[in-house]
């Protein structure tokens, strides 16, 4: 099991890790894979990737335990994988796309859609002309719209 | 003290009650003099509120810490307006900024229609004082804020409080809650007009003709209050993030969202007597996300489920929102009727149809917030186990929602109202069309290849164009007409019609914020330890760390580093970011310094020294244009004010007045 | 100290609240039936002013001019009738109260004969003699 193998090589480096600087954390790779990884120290909103404070109590381990596992080669799935067995679902820093979770992103355009159907039934509701005018009789109507276009002559300037 | 303070609630409290009682039996028995007392109850209720107030904050200011609000959030030596700026640090004094705001709202709203609407007002005022009546519960009973520290039976006091959070110590974060408030509180007015004008059945758009000007104050606001956050945001928190998606903020954007999409729709009701149905819900909605922003924001049920259970004030809030929201659905079915349409739609290529998917795809926005905001719980009361739903996420579904807005602004303004046909619309997007490809292709070629930002640009220079077009037909008409020349044409222009003219520079306001927005796919950023006189590099900055100093004032311990910023070897500037300990709550800071321009912004944050001292820990950002942020925040707000002043142009019509009465022999009758 | 000042602070806003003299009353509005139709008819004159502004700055062409043109004035006289039917069953006399001078000045029709029942005058009046309708234009 090739999962099996990097945690143990991650447990072996982490034992022998010295503390990083700050600035040796911030490799493309780090970023690539913090990107989807959610900084779970209660502070903040961000993903591992953007946590601004430098010593957060999360973000800072969590990026030296990539920066590890990518040293000895652990692709970005396996560095995923392995922080959810860690900390669970909510490590990641969006819901994933599976299961209930699904509807997290299905949900918005679902709504989308019906709002659109909703639009197009209001459109093909009120395209019908209206019947307001069509009870009076004709010569009165006629009378009205006379009177009405009296009322407007003075707006064609 | 605080037993006067308590007690002006309590009464406050019963006063709201009895003004909702004696409204509402005044009117159903019509006594007049029951009516005018419980709108005096109003006045009564603010005058009671405005003196809690007043204690507390005279507690803060003056440092009574027997009462355990000012022990936990005010401290000696903080400066005189963060102290008062404490009365809505904490929950219970921003719950009573909530219901002193209100009082104030409803005072005012009693007072200027005293002689109006007497069918509509006792339910107007009623509407109001229950949402009062709730906020004093709360206040009153639950979380109060002259609750005094003591030990058994016996007073204590503190000798020094705990002091504000010293992040909100910044003076956009003194103002940033009221503003928002203001707007929270806001629009409970269109809504208990709404409300009103829907039970008594009152013929036309009076609540909409009443509360116009109220709802764009308060959306100003709201607008306020929210980029004001995002400033604070920007400036404060040391990453240069204005915008998070935290459930606080999110809990701020979501009515504020429905709001921009009521002052939207009003519009087809105003014009054509059109969905009047949805512009009630669009009202109610407004409010009752402000009532859950409040929750949201108050009882923490998003950021910790567990909390949830132990605060003590969700559970309110949940019983209040369901029965408001119950009761608001009965009105809205039982009274469809009243809620007809009065005219039809002429053509599906109109001004209304652009309006109908502005609408959709705001609430769409809306949703996919609101979605995302509770999934969290959502999700751990389904599966039972918790997911983190976090920027990534709102930024993937809420970028393509926000572009294609910017899309419909730039198109809405193009189509007539009633029926436009093809080949006027081709002439006028010719001219931005291309403007807009011109733009790509030129970024394009510069070797910026990032999709979202390319369509953003481009589409702001599309609706820049379409804004201007506008601005510029009208004003030529006019100089074809009167023969002036084009500013004053332009500002007669705008004076003529200043809601539609104004509304346009909120949509140009609009553009220049999506124009900072669309800079952050540039950002760039380095975390360096330097030695000092050492240089290091960002984008085509060179900074040179040149000293560390430190020093301590009453309030806080700081460390400062002086850095030297050169371009292409010439010295631009120093920056200056700080870092402090406030002593009475441990808590560091970061003061970071930023270079504002409209290009770009250069923003260095000192994270601390190395542990030996001699080197310095700098946060370096690059943030290209967010500076258009705030500058369309300015014209957002410059709009919505030219949308306040009366426009010129009143359309003068005769208007019917009854003189008589037609006698049997349809004599006529002298007036 | 502290329970004086409690009792007259009930004491005073009790008293606010609960009496009233009769003067306190505000008058009753005049609350007029046909405002909301003056309301629809205003807002029927603002979109033929918008209309025309819009056609001016070539937003639409002269056909969509023409039939949007055509259907406000077929809701205008919609609204005429509507007034017309209120008056009727409400049994009541209206007049015109005067708009400005601007909007006044484009009615140059003759005013003799009264446009509801046809009956001829020769001068212009208030009110028509024969079916007691106001007659319009006639000063206010």
């Amino acid at each position: 099991m090739s999962r099996l193998r990097v945690s143990a090589l991650t447990l072996f480096v982490a034992v022998l890790s010295l503390a990083q600087t700050a600035s040796q954390l911030t490799t493309p790779g780090i970023r690539r894979v913090g990107e989807r990884l959610a900084c779970l120290c209660g502070a903040c909103k961000n993903t591992v990737a953007n946590c601004p404070m430098l010593e957060c109590h999360y973000a800072k381990p969590a990026k030296e335990k990539i920066a590890q596992m990518q040293s000895i080669g652990a692709t970005d799935e396996n560095v995923i994988a392995r922080f959810i067995k860690d900390d669970g679902l909510k490590a990641l820093s969006s819901p994933p796309a599976e299961g209930f979770n699904l509807l997290s992103w299905v949900m918005p355009f679902v709504a989308l859609l019906a709002g659109l159907g909703a639009v197009f039934a209001w459109i093909r509701h009120y395209r019908k002309p209206a019947p307001a005018m069509a009870e009076l009789p004709p010569e009165l109507l006629d009378q009205y719209r006379s009177r009405a276009e009296k009322e407007t002559a003075g707006f064609d300037e | 003290m605080e037993n006067l303070g308590a007690l002006c609630i309590l009464l406050a409290f019963c006063f709201g009650c009895y003004s909702i009682v004696g409204s509402l039996v005044g009117v159903w028995r019509a006594k007049p003099y029951l009516v005018l007392s419980s709108q005096r109850a109003v006045y009564a209720v603010w005058a009671l509120l405005t003196t809690a107030s007043g204690l507390l904050v005279y507690g803060l200011l003056a440092g009574d810490f027997r009462l355990a609000y000012v022990a936990a959030h005010s401290n000696k030596s903080m400066p005189g307006l963060y102290k008062f700026a404490a009365w809505w640090g904490g929950q219970e004094g921003s719950l009573l900024l909530w219901a002193w705001i209100l009082s104030t709202y409803a005072a005012v709203v009693v007072f200027t229609n005293r002689n109006r609407f007497h069918r509509m007002m006792p339910f107007v005022t009623a509407t109001l004082m229950v949402t009062q009546v709730f906020f004093l519960i709360l206040i009153a009973f639950v979380v109060s804020p002259f609750q005094v520290l003591a030990v058994g039976r016996g007073i204590t006091e503190v000798p020094d409080g705990n002091g504000l959070n010293p992040l909100l110590q910044y003076w956009t974060m003194a103002i940033h809650p009221p503003m928002l408030y203001l707007g929270y509180v806001g629009f409970s007015v269109p809504f208990a007009f709404a409300l009103g004008s829907l039970i008594t059945r009152q013929p036309g758009d009076a609540w909409i003709h009443t509360t116009r000007r109220w709802t764009i104050v308060t959306w100003m606001f709201q607008t306020c209050g929210i980029l004001l956050g995002a400033g604070w945001a920007y400036a404060v928190l040391g990453w240069g993030g204005y915008w998070g998606w935290d459930p606080v903020e999110n809990a701020s954007l979501l009515p504020w969202i429905t709001a921009t999409a009521f002052l939207h729709s009003v519009m087809m009701q105003e014009k054509k007597g059109m969905m009047k149905i949805w512009n009630i819900v669009l009202i109610a909605s407004t409010f009752f996300l402000c009532i859950f922003g409040t929750m949201l924001t108050r009882s923490g049920i998003v950021s910790s489920v567990h909390a949830f259970a132990q605060s003590p004030i969700g559970n309110y809030f949940l019983v209040f929102l369901a029965l408001g929201i119950a009761l608001t659905l009965y009105l809205i079915l039982d009274r469809l009727d009243y809620l007809k349409s009065e005219s039809r739609l002429e053509n599906v290529l109109s001004r209304e149809s652009s309006f109908l998917f502005n609408n959709l795809i705001l609430l769409a926005s809306c949703f996919s917030v609101l979605w995302g905001t509770l999934f969290p719980v959502i999700s751990e009361y389904v599966t039972g186990e918790k997911v983190s739903v976090d920027a990534p996420f709102f930024n993937r579904v809420n970028i393509p929602i926000g572009l294609f807005l910017l899309l419909l602004t730039g198109v809405g303004p193009l189509i007539a109202w009633r029926r436009s046909s093809v080949d006027s619309l081709k002439r006028a997007f010719l001219a931005p069309t291309i403007a807009m490809l011109a733009l790509i292709g030129g970024l394009m070629a510069a070797g910026i290849f990032h999709f979202y930002a390319l369509v953003s640009l481009g589409l702001c220079v599309f609706v820049a164009w379409t804004v201007a077009a506008e601005f510029w037909k009208g004003a030529a008409a006019i100089r074809a007409k009167d023969g002036l020349s084009l500013l004053p044409a332009m500002v007669e222009l705008t004076h003529r019609n200043t809601r539609r003219y104004g509304g346009y520079l909120v949509h140009m306001g609009i553009v220049f914020m999506f124009i900072g927005f669309s800079g952050a796919a540039f950002n760039k950023d380095s975390t360096v330890e330097v030695n000092i006189g050492s240089a290091f590099r960002i984008g085509s900055y060179d900074l040179t760390v040149r000293d560390l100093k430190e020093g301590e004032n009453e309030n806080y311990i700081w460390h400062h580093a002086r850095v030297e910023v050169r371009k292409a070897g010439e010295l631009i500037g120093t920056l200056e970011p700080e870092r402090r300990l406030y002593k009475s709550s441990k808590q560091p800071t970061s003061e970071v310094s930023i270079r504002r321009r409209l290009n770009e912004d250069l923003y260095l944050n000192f994270a601390g020294t190395s542990n030996d001292g001699s080197k310095a820990v700098i946060q370096a950002y690059v943030f290209p244009l967010v500076s258009w942020i705030w500058v369309g925040f300015l014209v957002v707000l410059i709009g919505t004010w030219v949308c306040l002043v009366p426009s010129k142009i009143k359309m003068q019509f005769a208007r019917t007045e009854v003189v008589g009465v037609v006698s049997e022999r349809h004599v006529p009758v002298k007036s | 100290m502290i329970t004086a000042v409690s009792i007259t602070l009930v004491l005073a806003v009790v008293a606010y609240t609960m009496f009233i003299r009769p003067q306190d009353l505000p008058a009753p509005p005049a609350e007029n039936p046909f405002r909301h139709l003056d309301e629809r008819k205003a807002r029927i004159y603002e979109n033929l002013r918008d209309l025309q502004f819009e056609f001016r700055l070539g937003k639409l062409s002269g056909d969509d001019y023409q039939r949007t043109k055509q259907g406000l004035q077929k809701e205008l006289a919609a609204v005429l009738a509507e007034t017309d039917e209120l008056r009727s069953r409400l049994g009541v006399v209206t007049q015109s109260k005067a708009p400005a001078p601007r909007a006044a000045a484009a009615k140059t029709t003759p005013r003799e004969t009264c446009p509801h029942c046809g009956a001829t005058f020769k001068q212009a009046l208030k009110f028509c003699g024969d079916c007691g309708k106001p007659m319009k234009g006639g000063a206010a």
